[in-house]
């Protein structure tokens, strides 16, 4: 079991299974078991900051802190990297899945919650209600 | 040029051998057998030097006319002064020289300035020929070792001017000794009275001298040959400056060209970065586009436009937001620290800065009250756009709080026991900064979209107009605040100031008019 130990608000603790496999699959399968999912690292301040935000809004995400996964940590951070098509290493992470599907980083979220589009879409998966 | 330095050879057989063989611009030669490892030692540098060495060699003579006017023979002792100039025309002996007085213009003696030469040389005047030092009979040895080092320098001077410019002839005009002519035509004139002078000296020079006249003609050699050194060097370090200037004012205008002052600005101001600078500079020049959107805007609207007109300049406006925010982040990867602390923006500005900018939902609440009339859907827009730029402003300003969290921790925390560990730990923290102060850039420019989204073509060019001139009023009343008198320097009057000027802040609730 892998709990997530969190002091900002409550979300559900993800389990993870202990299969390997391909990195990839394991994103996606992860992304698709909540409504919201973030992929993290403990120690990183904007990934605090996107998490923030989601409890500012009252939507529960579930948070991976990949840091905290020595053995498919690296791994499925260099395929969230791949999968946002980024170069550099820099600042991939948090990257956000909402009903599965993928958002994208901080940029991507601000930019679809400045727009409208992020609350309908947190309401389509169910992570938020009226 | 060669061929015609060639042909301006001149050597002659005659004459006791000389010590002195400068062989460098193939100007002028002392040639003679003992000197041609002087030669060698030399390394001249220019091909048709060594070609005149091997003509030297030959025992070419040169008759008394130009050609052989043109070139600067060693005669006994004389070549010393085998100044750069070229082409040389140097008479080797008196009779020589005053046989050739009529024929050469330049032949008219003066001494050959190393300074004349050079721009001789280019233009490819005659130059005069070396007056009595080349007539000296003894070299020493410390003689032939300046001579080298002049040679050296002539070289190297040489090959600089070759790949400069063109001088213009006013160098020659700078010339002072000797009054040497850089131009085709020489003032046979001016060269008259050194060349009765030399006349004279040549003349002196063909009877047995006695020791004092020996030691006058030597004094006169030693002062012509310094004073010509001097000029030597004072036209180089002309030629150098011009070359230097004309360098720096071919950068500038590439610099201008491209809208920045990269070395000028970075120098001026000793502790601002280069990156700041440039950014500063470029917000310079955002700021004249902005009073040039203003006005657009202004006039658009006043003169009732057509809305496909005024989409243009509103749309305009938004890219020109962007530009401001594509700039800012190339700026925070350079320096995050002179955005972030809004050096770059005026006081006024930098008291509300939030996150290197302003902050979105400050805008909102100043822009509401300006944008009336609002259809019910727009206020919903608006409104909702306010709540959740609020929320993202609280998120960012969150993520930036623990940012700082971990960096006190990190270099505040307990006794220093790896200082540099812990240093390297916080500069990674540091650079952790960038991605929020573009975070904040991301949110501003999504803000703006939002409302050109939002609100109808003149609706928005009137929200434009406000809020530049919101800034405009803000920008100007940094400027009047460290302008204004200060008689007293009562703390208290400072702080009633201070109040005054929240108060101008504050959003009012009438239009604003152009100021």
């Amino acid at each position: 079991m892998h709990y997530q130990t969190e002091s900002w608000g409550s979300y559900i603790p993800a389990t993870t299974m202990t299969v390997g496999g391909d990195p990839l699959e394991r994103i996606e399968r992860l992304a698709s078991e909540s409504a919201v999912v973030i992929f993290s690292m403990s120690t990183c301040c904007m990934c605090h900051a996107i998490k923030r935000l989601f409890c500012g809004m009252g939507v529960n995400p579930t948070v991976h802190e990949l840091d905290e996964d020595p053995i498919r940590g690296k791994d499925m951070e260099k395929a969230l990297m791949r999968l946002l098509g980024n170069s550099s290493t820099a600042a991939v992470l948090p990257v956000v899945f909402i009903g599965g599907k993928l958002v994208g980083s901080m940029d991507r979220v601000m930019a679809s919650h400045i727009s409208g589009t992020l609350v309908p879409l947190l309401k389509d998966a169910g992570a938020l209600w009226l | 040029m060669a061929s015609h330095r060639v042909g301006e050879t001149g050597l002659s057989d005659s004459g006791p051998p000389t010590h002195h063989h400068h062989v460098p611009y193939a100007v002028f030669h002392g040639i003679n057998a003992s000197s041609t490892t002087f030669v060698n030692q030399e390394g001249s540098a220019f091909d048709f030097g060594e070609l005149e060495q091997a003509i030297a060699l030959q025992g070419v003579k040169v008759g008394n006319d130009e050609a052989k006017a043109s070139f600067f023979t060693g005669r006994p002792a004389a070549t010393l002064e085998m100044f750069p100039s070229w082409p040389m025309r140097y008479q080797q002996t008196p009779r020589q020289r005053s046989s050739k007085s009529g024929g050469e213009s330049t032949d008219s003696g003066s001494a050959v300035n190393t300074l004349s030469s050079k721009a001789d040389y280019h233009q490819a005047a005659q130059l005069e020929p070396e007056s009595p030092i080349s007539k000296k009979a003894n070299s020493s040895s410390d003689h032939q070792q300046a001579f080298n080092q002049k040679h050296q320098q002539l070289q190297q001077q040489q090959q600089q001017l070759q790949q400069d410019h063109m001088a213009s002839s006013d160098h020659t005009s700078s010339r002072s000794t000797a009054g040497p002519s850089s131009q085709i035509h020489s003032p046979s004139s001016s060269a008259k009275p050194t060349q009765e002078k030399r006349k004279g000296v040549g003349s002196t020079s063909e009877k047995p001298l006695d020791a004092k006249t020996l030691r006058r003609l030597a004094q006169n050699r030693e002062a012509a040959r310094k004073s010509r050194l001097r000029k030597k060097a004072y036209v180089q370090q002309l030629e150098s400056s011009r070359i230097k200037l004309t360098q720096l004012e071919q950068d500038l205008q590439r610099a201008r060209a491209q809208g920045l002052f990269l070395g000028g600005c970075g120098g001026a101001v000793g502790n601002v970065s280069s990156g700041a600078a440039i950014f500063d500079m470029e917000y310079a020049r955002w700021l004249e586009d902005e009073q040039r959107h203003m006005t657009e805007l202004r006039t658009g609207l006043q003169a009732h436009l057509s809305d496909s007109e005024l989409r243009v300049i509103v749309d305009g406006y938004v890219s020109h937001y962007d530009e401001i925010f594509r700039l800012k982040g190339v700026a925070a990867k350079s320096d995050v620290f002179h955005l972030i602390t809004g050096m770059w923006t005026t006081p006024a500005e930098r008291c509300f800065l939030w996150m290197g900018g302003f902050k979105p939902s400050e805008l909102i609440k100043m822009l509401t009250a300006q944008l009336d009339p609002l259809t019910e859907q727009q206020v919903m827009g608006i409104y909702s756009l306010q709540h959740s730029s609020q929320q993202a402003e609280e998120a960012l300003f969150q993520g930036l709080e623990q940012l700082q969290q971990s960096l006190i921790e990190t270099i505040a925390g307990g006794p220093v026991v790896d200082g540099m560990q812990q240093m390297a730990v916080a500069l990674g923290q540091l650079t952790n900064l960038e991605g929020f102060v573009r975070q904040a850039d991301n949110l501003r420019q999504q803000t703006l979209h939002r409302l050109r989204q939002i609100l109808t073509v003149r609706q928005a060019a009137r929200c434009f107009l406000v809020i530049g001139e919101y800034y405009g009023r803000l920008r100007a009343l940094s400027s009047l605040w460290t302008s204004r008198p200060r008689e007293s320097m009562m703390s208290d009057d400072a702080s009633c100031q201070t109040t005054t000027e929240l108060q101008m802040v504050q959003p009012s609730h009438h239009h604003f008019s152009s100021f």
